[in-house]
């Protein structure tokens, strides 16, 4: 959302549009129109919990909320502060999606690259794709038992399908001129993916790499179900065992928040790293 | 768009509350009863709520734990349930809208802790270093924390760990935990696996701290519908007395309910504290609604406990957990 706004993007855009006086008043608009949303969101909690229209139990007053979260902050919950379940997650999150990156972006190419090798993986990634998490968690507990093991692999499974089949995607729409010609100059294999097939594929590789983030994030809480002492999600599952609803919400925030900057992460390396992409 | 929005809630809630209030018979009923060895299967079973409420609609809802159990009351997901004492007193201070009604059942070795037998472990103290699950928020979860604290043990220096009943069961065929305080029909699959019973919750309740399960029923519901909390009430205590005057004929149900042998159900019945109705009403239990049972002194001092424990705020006066005791509609049936 703020990336538009970020100074960086000031002077491009001012460069391209002609209305160069107009740029910032339309900046600064979208930025007050996302602020407006989330001032009217926390404006009616305040309402709806001040005025007594919900019950606290289900709903806490922001004040309850915030005072959670100083009180994680600093005296931790069951045993480990925010910024440890925070980091025990993030650990959990980010092993896992570099494994699938690891694994799904070579697997992609393969299978975009060699009709054979789509045809014989296929079937896999097709079948298991589809399958609710919680499902396959029961089975992979079984197999891998409480650890961790169990719970990198199933934000690992979350995270893969997306990967693969967007570099499938991003590697079949590479213009065949483009291949030709690289070939006609002489070019091996080797030339071909890294100087024609990657490049070419990034960008698209990379959008499914954000979706596929956003994926292993949705599956967090439920990886965190099962035999945790740590984690965001596991803090959130916990808390509704004692109906601490206000903590609840301040993990909610807390995830929403980190999956936020997250994101941004990945557009800001996506920038890095292929300036010509338009993520 | 809002105005219109408000006004359209308005009507449906009107005409919703209005078409219940024009029958006094509810269409449908949800009982959510704990996945434990007591004469809840035993109603369910027969069909005795069934014949209380011809042309209701009974529908009958496994729950794990007490935790799962508090989650479904405040999701609004049954009308009747049941709660051991910590969630109750969970439930009661954090203000979930329900009400005592009945005792379920008392818990002995029904619910125990059990040990890998080839671990050394011979007390809590040997606990340190090693893996330990109960379903936190459960009776069992309080009883561990409680069991380490009268022996000085420090909960940090092991790994305690939260897995529902069923789990515990699977995580420990693969070996992954060494101590575990949970119930049957689980428990028994980790004591035939290399396990012995290091602890009862019989054994707790005679230091002092006892665990039982209370029915429970949601405001609501009884205010809409009181005569059917007390038909709620007279088919759990005809399912009591049947298990408490035919024990053969009980392990037969509870064996075919749990898919369990006939040996294993007629021992786990005998760990399971049954309270006949009338019984309820005295001093030991729910006592009248002029002079409340020593169940509110449990629920305060296992609320005192989790307070100390930081997984409640705050602890309310006594008064509120004698509310939330109700032998009223258990009088009735009774005809006191």
């Amino acid at each position: 959302m703020s990336v538009e706004a970020s100074p960086m993007a000031i002077p491009i855009s001012a460069d391209r549009t002609r209305r160069g006086s107009l740029r910032l008043p339309k900046i600064s608009r979208s930025v007050l129109l996302s602020t407006l949303t989330v001032a009217v969101l926390l404006a009616a909690w305040a309402v709806v919990t001040e005025m007594g229209w919900a019950n606290e139990l289900f709903l806490p007053k922001p004040q309850a909320v915030w005072a959670a979260f100083v009180k994680t902050m600093t005296k931790g919950y069951q045993g480990a502060t925010l910024l440890q379940h925070l980091g025990a997650s993030l650990y959990r999150i980010l092993v896992a999606f570099a494994l699938a990156c690891l694994v799904g972006i070579p697997l992609g190419v393969l299978m975009g690259v060699s009709k054979n090798a789509r045809s014989l993986l296929n079937p896999l990634i097709e079948f298991y794709r589809p399958l609710p998490p919680l499902g396959l968690y029961t089975l992979l507990v079984m197999w891998l038992g409480i650890g961790e093991s169990s719970k990198l692999s199933l934000l690992f499974l979350a995270g893969l399908p997306g990967i693969v089949i967007s570099t499938i995607q991003a590697v079949t729409s590479v213009d065949p001129v483009y291949v030709r010609a690289a070939q006609s100059l002489g070019a091996t294999r080797r030339h071909l993916l890294f100087h024609v097939y990657l490049p070419a594929a990034g960008p698209l590789i990379l959008a499914g790499m954000r979706i596929s983030l956003g994926f292993t994030y949705t599956v967090l809480v439920a990886a965190e179900i099962v035999a945790a002492s740590a984690g965001i999600g596991w803090m959130i599952w916990d808390a509704a065992k004692f109906l601490l609803s206000d903590v609840v919400i301040m993990g909610l925030i807390v995830l929403g928040l980190t999956g936020v900057v997250l994101d941004l992460m990945m557009r800001g390396i996506a920038k890095l790293l292929m300036p010509w992409s338009r993520i | 768009m809002m105005k219109r929005l408000v006004a359209a809630l308005a009507v449906a809630t009107f005409a919703l509350t209005s078409a219940v209030r024009a029958e006094d018979k509810p269409a449908k009923i949800t009982v959510g009863y704990l996945n434990l060895v007591n004469a809840q299967l035993v109603t369910k079973h027969l069909g005795l709520l069934a014949k209380e409420m011809p042309g209701v609609d009974i529908k009958y809802v496994k729950v794990g734990g007490g935790g799962d159990m508090l989650r479904a009351i405040a999701g609004n997901d049954v009308d009747f349930g049941g709660l051991g004492n910590p969630p109750t007193a969970i439930g009661a201070t954090r203000g979930l809208p329900i009400k005592g009604i009945l005792v379920i059942n008392l818990l002995d070795y029904v619910e125990a802790m059990v040990v890998r037998a080839d671990k050394n472990i011979a007390s809590l103290k040997d606990l340190k270093g090693k893996t330990v699950a109960a379903p936190f928020g459960s009776t069992t979860h309080y009883l561990l924390l409680q069991a380490l604290k009268d022996e000085g043990v420090d909960p940090a220096s092991m790994k305690i760990i939260d897995l529902a009943p069923s789990d515990i069961a699977a995580a420990w065929l693969r070996g992954d935990i060494d101590a575990a305080w949970f119930w049957e029909p689980n428990l028994d699959k980790a004591v035939k696996n290399g396990g012995k019973i290091l602890i009862t919750s019989g054994e707790m309740t005679k230091r002092g701290y006892p665990t039982w399960d209370i029915g429970v029923v949601m405001n609501a519901f009884a205010e809409k519908y009181p005569s059917y909390v007390e038909k709620f009430i007279k088919a759990e205590c005809e399912g009591i007395d049947f298990w408490l005057k035919n024990p053969e004929k009980t392990a037969e149900i509870i064996a075919e309910e749990l898919s369990l042998p006939l040996a294993d159900a007629t021992r786990m019945m005998k760990g399971t504290g049954m309270v006949p109705c009338n019984k309820q009403l005295t001093e030991d239990y729910l006592g009248t609604s002029a002079r409340k049972g020593k169940f509110v002194d449990t629920l305060v001092s296992t609320a005192d406990f989790l307070v100390k424990q930081e997984r409640l705020p705050k602890l309310l006066p006594r008064a509120d957990f004698e509310a939330f005791i109700q032998p009223a509609y258990l009088e009735k049936v009774i005809g006191r």
